[in-house]
């Protein structure tokens, strides 16, 4: 994190959270604080690798319309939304396929979670249903919801929220940037894409403001169940797809650029920078053989968002 | 792809929800804060005027009390009764989420610090009002609370004037909830011979780690009052804990 003065990481959601603000002060460190309570809140609720969180118990009561809490409502909601907009290609109902897959421990205690659900192998996030009325969600078959896109990009989102008030921000959760107003220089922030098959080396580089940067690339998580692949799996298949060595994805919110960027991922190139532009984000997407395919306003220049 | 068609329109459909969402997320940890804040403005800026005069300070009856210094009765979802928390806390969020398909703060507890909330799901009690957040779809709204009350617990009067700080509490170990804009404390304090023995922080729910106000609770015992120093910049935490401790105090008459 170039330029945010000092930084301050802390272990969550499996990874590590830098928070720097420029302007430190009393009130800033006291937001950053409360930025990285949001980080432990929503992991505390939408972790799959804690039997106690909300999520888990949620999983565990089938068929029910279950109240739940804002933060698992919004993330499922959102989650379901993108499903429904990547025809199925981002769905958060692979948490039994992940599991089987050996990605069923907890971070900290390395402890192995499992739901214990009996998924049928057709189960799909139309399997789900929010109430908004109500504030319930309903699993009409038994699953296990991940939420692992979306509630990492929700805690950057809430913490963004958190440290508004000091203009000039980063987050890094494990990948997931959101960078606030400029950087200690006054300019743009600086945000290189790395080459997913050469860990030293960027493949792009974005000047961004007031926005988020995620990436989803095959090197980060590969499986540790022995199958070949990683930790994206296309739920149409079960399968880690092949095509795309990493996918980015510039947006005015973390979770919307995490969801899309898996999306995108699972998409493949063609279909997934058509994806990216009708939703009127930006992104890059690089296949294995590092070739590239951008949407049509990543060249241009900077990506700044004046808040 | 699902949905082909409309481009621009999807589009918007979902950054607009991703942003009311974290709206949503947001305001709804900061509601419990923000209606204590109300509450409490008024309240705080009369309870302990900065130059005190030295009679001052001590229980105030529990019927003295105002109103919106007990967490746990009147409010909705914003009262904070501890031990209803780990399941009580979906339902009573749920009933206060939505009405209105995209952002709804909903009134709420789970403040980020405090991070759980409240009490058992009462269907009646819980939707006070769900105000309807500004909608949301634009991304730049930074800070997304309005100022609406949510939980209305009649702010009472400023405490009655004080009784003179003569012991005579029963024995035993009391719990007293505090609010202040920043969130609730929960005080312990412990009785023995009449006399206040301990104080600590049971709890602490504001969104600011009680470390800052860490040097106060054995002032209670040393001056045998809640009558606790000023913190300058944690004022409100401060004011929590003397809140919390005259409600604790309360139920050691």
């Amino acid at each position: 994190m170039n330029g945010a003065s000092p930084a301050r990481t802390e272990l969550a959601m499996g990874t590590l959270v830098s928070i720097g603000v420029i302007c430190s002060s009393p009130e800033a460190e006291a937001a950053i604080e409360r930025a990285f309570e949001w980080f432990r809140e929503i992991e505390n609720r939408c972790t799959r690798f804690r039997e106690s969180s909300e999520l888990m118990q949620l999983t565990a009561r089938c068929g029910e319309a279950v109240p739940v809490s804002a933060i698992l409502f919004e993330a499922v909601r959102f989650a379901l939304q993108v499903a429904e907009e990547s025809g199925g290609a981002f769905d958060p109902t692979v948490g039994h396929r992940m599991e089987a897959r050996g990605f069923d421990r907890e971070h900290r205690t390395g402890e192995t979670i499992r739901s214990g659900v009996e998924a049928a192998g057709d189960v799909s996030y139309r399997d789900v249903e929010v109430d908004p009325e109500r504030g319930t969600i309903t699993l009409r078959r038994p699953l296990t919801l991940d939420l692992g896109a979306v509630a990492k990009g929700l805690a950057v989102d809430a913490a963004a929220r958190e440290l508004a008030p000091f203009r000039d921000f980063a987050i890094d959760a494990g990948g997931d940037l959101y960078l606030g107003g400029f950087n200690a220089r006054g300019e743009p922030w600086s945000v290189g894409i790395r080459n997913p098959r050469l860990e030293n080396e960027l493949i792009h580089s974005l000047r961004v403001s007031n926005q988020a940067v995620c990436t989803s690339g095959d090197y980060e998580r590969r499986t540790p169940a022995g199958v070949d692949g990683h930790h994206i799996l296309d739920p149409r298949t079960g399968m880690s797809p092949p095509a795309v060595a990493s996918a980015t994805v510039v947006a005015p919110g973390a979770m919307l650029a995490d969801a899309l960027a898996t999306a995108a991922f699972v998409l493949g190139p063609e279909a997934g920078i058509e994806l990216l532009e009708r939703m009127g984000v930006e992104g890059l997407i690089v296949t294995g053989e590092l070739k590239r395919f951008e949407t049509r306003g990543l060249g241009s220049v900077e990506h700044i968002n004046v808040a | 792809m699902a949905q082909g068609g409309s481009g621009k329109k999807t589009a918007n459909s979902l950054v607009a929800m991703s942003s009311a969402a974290v709206l949503a997320v947001y305001a709804a940890g900061y509601t419990r804060t923000r209606s204590a804040a109300q509450q409490l403005d008024a309240q705080s800026a009369e309870r302990r005027p900065a130059n005190q005069d030295p009679s001052r300070g001590t229980p105030l009856s529990a019927e003295a009390r105002p109103a919106a210094a007990t967490p746990a009765a009147g409010e909705s979802a914003a009262a904070a009764v501890p031990a209803a928390r780990a399941e009580a806390e979906t339902a009573a969020v749920t009933a206060t989420i939505a009405k209105v398909p995209v952002a709804v703060p909903a009134p709420e507890p789970p403040a980020p610090t405090a991070s759980v909330a409240a009490q058992p799901f009462e269907p009646s009690a819980a939707p006070a009002e769900p105000k309807v957040e500004a909608p949301t779809g634009s991304i730049s709204a930074i800070m997304p609370l309005t100022p609406a009350p949510v939980a209305p617990a009649p702010v009472a009067p400023p405490p009655a004037p004080v009784t003179p700080v003569v012991a005579g509490y029963k024995d035993g170990r009391y719990l007293g909830w505090g609010t202040s804009r920043h969130g609730d404390i929960q005080a312990a304090v412990v009785i023995e011979g009449g006399r206040i023995a301990s104080a600590t922080i049971a709890q602490c729910w504001t969104r600011y780690s009680c470390n800052v106000i860490a040097h106060l609770p054995p002032q209670v015992a040393q001056r045998q009052s809640p009558d606790v120093d000023f913190v300058s910049g944690a004022t409100q935490s401060a004011n929590a804990f003397y809140y919390g401790v005259v409600d604790a105090l309360s139920k050691a008459k």
